[in-house]
């Protein structure tokens, strides 16, 4: 089908599962790999199994995975063609997408243009309303520098407001603000923080949403003008807007509504040209609908989209970025059950401080409908400089019972010496009366959490 | 203005530092020049450095800390930086610093090179080589070992 392929030997700019993930969507494809890794994860597992393996740097992710030149250089060095950036460190990093482009190798990945446009979050929610996906009522730009004319906005779009830093996310850059009278000194404090945090003074302002939940939708789009959405996840149970446990479909939302929106977000990437997969993100309360933000990269949770969806994500990403054609339409996609995802860290289940390590027993559950990512093996050591994600347990049923049943039984087998970890955690939420229900909002487990530490 | 250009590139009768080859590129870089070659006939030294557009500028190779692991007393040379290791000086026949020579610190004891750029392998003590265990040609990672010194 198509010609000659652009790349035969991937650089994956990555550590953890991810690589490793990446590593068997490129074997699986027949294409070689190349490991590039820091001292500190020297005895990885896609290292070992890698075609090429390159230690590039100390642990410090600043000159090992976050070194832009270093991974270019390593690149020509191994004769690699094309970096697939995983999730974190560079994957959205519009300049280093670009040098990728322009030193003749292939980004597996969005344009740096596409990137660059997501990460403002002011441009990006102009680029989706423009496409006729809804947001959260709000200034539509940047807010003007007359206090006044900012009172004017706030009244119309509604108080409580969230005051938001254009070049902030994750949380960062951001304050709620429940009356007029504390309007101007909030604004002020945020500009002031913002040019602190991200060198860029520019705030926006939204309705603030009470008790939305997180609800986004998976798109993969080729070259050649097609654009899919796959279904889309809850990802409501946050830990300080970190994501803890995400399910596929989102419970009690009708499957008609959720069409309309995917078909609205896959008609955005049709607009401004988008290629690679990615995730539009949402908070959906009282039937409403508002985007947040677009994740240009694949996310930690994509395994419950292919679960329920059967499509191989990351080769998906790989074929795009070979300029192959999807070769599937929309009605060919099915939502086919329920699927969970459960993160597994290295960390105290009471304090969430990290417990790096050496794990000493990793007995892994099985049966239908479980899968496991992980790079880890008996014998491995948590390394303390990087983020304590070791790995996922991904469940998959007929309905959410039964994927709920199977994780519960997989949590169950699964045990790890060695270190903590938040297994425990997941396995009260399960059985938890709210999460069975369904439908929690993204503040519920931080008030969960206050409950159950509550004396 | 006291603007003598020899401050700018230092007495070239050895290679430069890591550092001081970085601040050269970036030089190159800031004034929109892609290449600086300097020769030393006398002393057998040939340095180029190259900056493309885009290019990465050397990297600011720091010396690896000596490990002094390496068994009675010996001190590791790591790599600073990844590369293609090379252990004789292109434009010399005698390697930098075999088994039995007497190096000092901060002596360039290995290449390591990336394209048209080349990172110094340094000696992180004074002392005698005893082994080579870095093979030429080689790609070799960041803090690979090259040799071992025994110090003084």
């Amino acid at each position: 089908m198509s010609e000659i392929p652009r790349f035969s030997r991937v650089l994956i700019a990555n550590r953890g599962e991810i690589a490793l993930r990446i590593q068997r969507a490129c074997r699986q494809l027949g294409l070689e790999t190349v490991a590039v890794y820091s001292e500190a994860d020297a005895d990885s597992r896609h290292v070992h199994e890698a075609d090429i393996a390159l230690c590039i740097g100390p642990a410090a992710a600043a000159r090992s995975y976050l070194d832009a030149d270093g991974l270019l250089l390593a690149a020509r060095l191994t004769g690699a063609q094309a970096i697939h950036p995983g999730y974190g460190f560079l994957s959205e990093n519009a300049d280093f997408a670009d040098a990728v482009a322009a030193a003749g190798l292939t980004f597996i990945g969005p344009t740096g243009a596409s990137i660059r446009m997501m990460g403002d979050k002011i441009t990006a929610k102009r680029a989706m309303r423009d496409a006729g996906v809804p947001c959260v009522p709000g200034s539509d730009g940047p807010l003007p520098a007359d206090m006044d004319a900012v009172k004017a906005i706030a009244l119309q779009v509604g108080f409580p407001v969230i005051v938001k830093a254009s070049g902030g996310g994750g949380g960062r850059g951001m304050r709620v603000v429940e009356r007029e009278a504390d309007l101007a000194q909030a604004v002020t404090l945020t500009a002031k923080e913002a040019q602190q945090a991200f060198g860029n003074p520019t705030l926006y302002l939204e309705r603030f949403m009470q008790k939305p939940r997180h609800i986004e939708i998976q798109v993969l789009c080729d070259t050649h003008g097609t654009a899919l959405w796959l279904g889309a996840r809850d990802c409501s149970l946050q830990r300080r807007h970190q994501k803890v446990l995400e399910e596929a479909s989102a419970p009690g939302i009708a499957p008609e509504t959720i069409a309309e929106i995917g078909e609205r977000c896959a008609e955005a990437c049709r607009r401004i040209g988008y290629r690679g997969a990615g995730t539009f993100e949402f908070l959906y309360e009282d039937g409403v609908f508002a985007f947040i933000e677009m994740n240009t990269r694949v996310q930690v949770e994509h395994p419950i989209t292919e679960e329920t969806t059967g499509i191989d994500i990351v080769a998906g990403q790989l074929r795009i970025a070979q300029g192959e054609p999807l070769g599937i339409a929309q009605p060919d996609i099915p939502l086919l059950g329920h699927s969970i995802e459960c993160r597994l860290n290295a960390e105290d289940p009471f304090t969430f401080m990290p417990s790096p390590g050496t794990i000493t027993r990793w007995d892994l559950p099985g049966g239908p409908g479980i899968r496991v990512d992980t790079h880890v093996v008996a014998g491995y050591t948590v390394q303390p400089y990087y983020d304590s994600l070791i790995g996922k347990v991904i469940s998959h049923g007929a309905t959410r019972a039964e994927a709920i049943a199977r994780m519960q039984v997989a949590l169950a087998e699964m045990k790890v010496e060695g270190v903590s970890t938040n297994i425990a955690l997941h396995r009260d939420l399960l059985a938890d009366p709210d999460f069975r229900r369904g439908g929690v909002d993204i503040h519920y487990l931080e008030r969960w959490l206050a409950r159950r530490t509550a004396p | 203005m006291n603007n003598r250009p020899e401050q700018l590139v230092p007495p070239f009768d050895r290679l430069p530092e890591p550092e001081q080859i970085a601040q050269m590129a970036t030089w190159l870089a800031q004034a929109g020049l892609d290449s600086l070659e300097l020769t030393n006939a006398a002393a057998g030294l040939k340095l180029r450095i190259r900056v493309g557009q885009a290019a990465p500028v050397p990297p600011a190779a720091q010396a690896a800390p000596p490990q002094a692991d390496a068994g009675a007393g010996r001190v590791a040379v790591t790599t600073p930086y990844f590369g293609h290791l090379c252990l004789t000086h292109p434009l010399r026949d005698a390697p930098f610093a075999p088994a039995g020579t007497r190096v000092a610190q901060g002596d360039v004891v290995a290449l390591l090179t990336l394209d048209s750029l080349q990172v110094p392998v340094t000696a992180p003590v004074a002392g005698m080589v005893v082994d080579v265990v870095g093979q030429p040609g080689a790609l070799v990672g960041y803090g690979a070992p090259v040799l071992h010194i025994q110090p003084d």
